[in-house]
């Protein structure tokens, strides 16, 4: 009778149970494991579950086990950790086997006379798919935010989080970080000449010539605000930032956008202000904003479509353009 | 105050790097990369002395994964990390794409399961080492603030024996703690175990 109603109490449960020996041998093999697994207990009894489930060796399933009768410790195996580390069907009849069920596993030792351990396994893959889907679905919602809608480069929300990042990674490692800030010139007479459709067009355009210049790294660009973007560079010292900035500027100039209004020339060109720095503790990601900022009005002063370069002495360098080499800088102005 | 000698404490600091060498082997399989784990600082200090010693930090959030241990001698077994570092841990464990901000209480199993290869690992290090039998239940996880911590509810004369323990994944280096909280019966136990294990390896 005792014996009946234990059996019948492990049957109904929504769980797998397995109970083992002192020597890891099946005593006990629950009807929601035989549903799952398609193994039944007389074919399972007796035998160790490395012999039951060959795959399952060198795994933490077994390690677990081993722990259990050895040690006498607990163990608990996470989906996460473990993913389908046993051969169970999520949907019992799944002849396919396209879905191994998720598990959830918690390993006891049992101090009774014949049973030694005892083995817990909640099917989680419901459980599972919904998170990977909702991570799925935030994943692409954080995206949304971090974009600006019209260009498709980052917004100012992205800005500020890739620059705080950079800048505390440069402060920890204390390797420069260098910034370009990137103003389109004369933009409000372009919008007055040809219209709010025509400035979009050519914000759009920009903003791709721009990320043709960008290092194979994958940096990112952001839009500032209405014609301004900016571009943290990790690890750029002034000559690596000069170079760049440089070579985007020549980009958008030679994109060949017509600019009737511009006091520049007759093409759509933009000034970059440079900036770069080790960060020390005192310093914060708005010094390298404010002094690339200034590099930037630097370059509007000096007659627009060029790179200046502001570093953390506020020594002004301008940065001539060589399409083919490198930038040279005198070194005693560093 | 309890006190061990140096002799003690640098068997302690062995066996507990044998332990968590081995959680290092567990870890590494799981996530196909190297994972490293030292204890380099053993302490006994009070359980109040804990949270001047290391809460006094500017980490007021921590992940607690918990174990009771059962055997010649008992001890509540805890593996402490600033929150922001077992976020850290989880994701690189689990996605190192995912920011720690993606990752939702659904991981808290995952921390959990890490904080039970760890403690057992310590424990059967020692178990092995001191050839006795402790009986472990099953992890716990949550997340507490310092203030609430539950090391500050105890009464009496409870020690803690305090291990600092570093994770080493992916270039990333995660500092944490190892709590053995234990009474003062059960460290005069622990104690014993350790002379005897130095006698066996003729250190004493």
């Amino acid at each position: 009778m005792h014996r009946e109603f234990s059996q019948q109490l492990l049957d109904h449960l929504q769980a797998g149970i397995i109970l083992l020996d002192r020597q890891g041998r099946v005593l006990a093999w629950n009807a929601w494991m035989v549903r799952h697994s398609r193994l039944t207990l007389s074919e399972v009894a007796a035998k160790r579950l490395d012999e039951v489930f060959p795959d399952a060796q060198h795994t933490r399933f077994l390690d677990a086990i081993e722990q259990a009768l050895r040690f006498r410790l607990s163990s608990m195996l996470a989906p996460g950790l473990n993913a389908a580390v046993l051969p169970l069907d999520h949907q019992p009849g799944d002849r396919r086997l396209v879905r191994r069920m998720q598990p959830l596993i918690y390993v006891t030792p049992m101090s009774e006379a014949s049973c030694a351990c005892l083995i817990q396994i909640q099917d989680m893959t419901a459980m599972v798919r919904r998170e990977r889907r909702l991570r799925a679905q935030s994943t692409q919602l954080i995206a949304t935010t971090y974009r600006d809608a019209l260009t498709g480069v980052g917004n100012r929300r992205r800005f500020d989080h890739d620059l705080s990042l950079s800048f505390s990674d440069a402060q920890n490692k204390q390797c420069p970080l260098a910034l370009l800030m990137i103003d389109i010139d004369d933009f409000k007479a372009y919008n007055d000449c040809l219209g709010h459709l025509k400035g979009d067009e050519c914000l759009i355009q920009v903003a791709t010539a721009l990320r043709e210049g960008l290092r194979q790294r994958g940096d990112s660009l952001s839009r500032y605000g209405g014609e301004e973007f900016a571009l943290p560079l990790p690890e750029a010292d002034r000559d690596l930032a000069c170079t760049i900035a440089e070579r985007l500027r020549l980009l958008v100039e030679g994109l060949g956008l017509p600019h009737p209004n511009s006091r520049v020339g007759k093409l759509v060109t933009v000034s970059i202000g440079v900036s770069a720095m080790v960060p020390e503790g005192e310093h914060s990601p708005s010094d390298l904003i404010s002094q690339a900022d200034q590099a930037l009005y630097q370059a509007k002063d000096e007659g627009r479509n060029r790179c200046v370069y502001i570093g953390a002495d506020l020594h002004v360098v301008p940065v001539c353009p060589h399409p083919l080499g490198p930038i040279a800088v005198p070194s005693s102005r560093r | 105050m309890f006190q061990l000698n140096e002799l003690q404490y640098d068997a302690l600091r062995e066996l507990f790097n044998l332990g968590v060498g081995r959680a290092a082997r567990s870890l590494s399989l799981m996530v196909q990369d190297e994972v490293e784990l030292s204890t380099p600082v053993v302490t006994l200090v009070k359980p109040a002395d804990v949270v001047t010693t290391l809460l006094g930090s500017e980490f007021r959030q921590l992940s607690l994964v918990t174990i009771d241990f059962a055997g010649p001698f008992d001890a509540q077994a805890i593996l402490l990390f600033p929150e922001r570092n077992a976020l850290a841990i989880i994701s690189q464990m689990l996605d190192p794409d995912m920011s720690p901000e993606e990752l939702s209480e659904f991981e808290q199993e995952a921390m959990c399961e890490i904080g039970n290869i760890i403690l057992n690992a310590c424990i059967s290090a020692l178990a092995d080492e001191f050839g006795v039998e402790f009986q472990g239940g099953l992890p716990m996880h949550y997340f507490s603030d310092t203030d609430s911590l539950p090391l500050l509810d105890l009464e009496g004369d409870r020690i803690v024996l305090l291990l600092q323990i570093h994770l080493t994944m992916r270039q990333e280096r995660i500092q944490g703690h190892l709590i053995f909280l234990l009474s003062v019966s059960s460290l005069s136990v622990l104690r014993e175990c350790v002379d005897a294990y130095l006698t066996r390896v003729g250190l004493a």
